[in-house]
């Protein structure tokens, strides 16, 4: 069929980790956008849900880090944070439209690893707990390493956006996609807490209403010292909107939720 | 590669079920099977949150090993008061 659905979000821990923390107004924005999207998503009836997530330490190690790793596995299992509260689940995969996806990818000249085990923490698993509640669409993982230099340059990102919307759109199945992380955040660091809302504006002014091929133009030092560690993370987004060039994106909200320490916005995205 | 094996460590006990069981059962044993040194050691064993970061461990790994040890938002941004 095609690209069904996509959208892109935030997935701080604190969302469902420590909801209660935040203000009750920016709480019910986010989780309430979340839901929104939960509708949408339900109401495209996709067959399989393509996560283009990052790497949080779950999976790979410094002994093996993979730039762009496609899971190919027919199940996955998460969330590894004990604290998040998020019931530990298994989520069915889509091993034949990962492969397809990764043939696409070789193809075209992305050497994507691949791997038929992974482990989902809170940056697959938030998503997919609100807008698969039931854990009963397949999820097809796509990780980028978002977490320690050298990461892909957003230009890469983008390009790679462009090969997979190209190869889905022209998939027999109703593929849904979401793009997990930032907005602006330093999770853990001495920074912890800090958000640059003009920072995140912008990024979300140009998805949004401008030329979104400017996303690619994003350096890795202005990413590092605008958005903070976690803000490497809208790569995934950068990489969304490569995949859907024509679509327009709308914003759902934004908040920067000071005790969730992160600039958290979604976004959704629909054939103009 | 001293801090190598501290951050592999900490990766292992926060995400792997049998491995985070095995260091809660007995965390002195479980940590002589890394190459650390003695100041490295005992930053692990007393979660001593600002040391492991002065370290140099990565902050997505150091996070949430405290959180595992129920070190609170408020209690792991007073360790790191004051550091850049």
């Amino acid at each position: 069929m095609s690209i069904v659905f996509a959208c892109a979000a935030s997935h701080a821990p604190g969302i469902t980790a420590w909801t209660e923390a935040a203000p009750k107004e920016q709480a019910d924005k986010i989780i309430g956008s979340y839901h929104k999207l939960q509708a949408m998503l339900d109401a495209t009836k996709p067959d399989a849900l393509l996560a283009i997530s990052v790497e949080h330490w779950a999976n790979f190690f410094l002994n093996q880090m993979p730039t762009f790793c496609i899971g190919r596995a027919d199940h996955y299992d998460g969330p590894v944070e004990e604290w998040l509260r998020i019931s530990k689940s298994r989520i069915p995969g889509d091993g034949q439209l990962s492969a397809e996806l990764l043939d696409g990818c070789l193809e075209a000249g992305f050497d994507l690893s691949f791997s038929d085990e992974l482990l989902f923490d809170h940056a697959t698993m938030l998503p997919i707990h609100f807008l698969t509640p039931r854990m009963d669409i397949p999820v097809v993982p796509l990780i980028l390493n978002t977490l320690t230099p050298p990461m892909p340059s957003p230009k890469r990102c983008y390009a790679l956006g462009r090969v997979l919307g190209e190869t889905l759109e022209k998939h027999s199945k109703r593929i849904a996609i979401v793009a997990t992380g930032g907005l602006s955040h330093w999770p853990g660091e001495a920074k912890h807490g800090k958000i640059n809302i003009p920072f995140d504006k912008r990024f979300l002014d140009i998805l949004t209403t401008g030329d979104r091929s400017q996303l690619a133009g994003y350096t890795h030092e202005e990413i590092n010292v605008e958005a903070g560690s976690g803000g490497h993370e809208i790569r995934t987004w950068i990489t969304l909107a490569g995949a859907l060039p024509d679509w327009k994106a709308t914003l759902l909200a934004y908040e920067p939720v000071a005790p969730w320490a992160t600039g958290c916005g979604l976004v959704t995205f629909s054939r103009s | 590669m001293s801090l190598y094996q501290l951050q592999k460590l900490i990766y292992h006990v926060n995400r792997d079920e049998a491995q985070r069981e095995r260091y809660r059962q007995n965390p002195a044993e479980f940590i002589k099977g890394y190459d650390l040194t003695e100041q490295e050691a005992a930053a692990a064993l007393n979660v001593d949150v600002r040391t492991l970061y002065t370290l140099g461990v990565h902050s997505l790994l150091l996070r949430p090993f405290t959180l595992l040890h129920k070190v609170s938002n408020e209690d792991y941004a007073k360790a790191l008061a004051g550091l850049e």
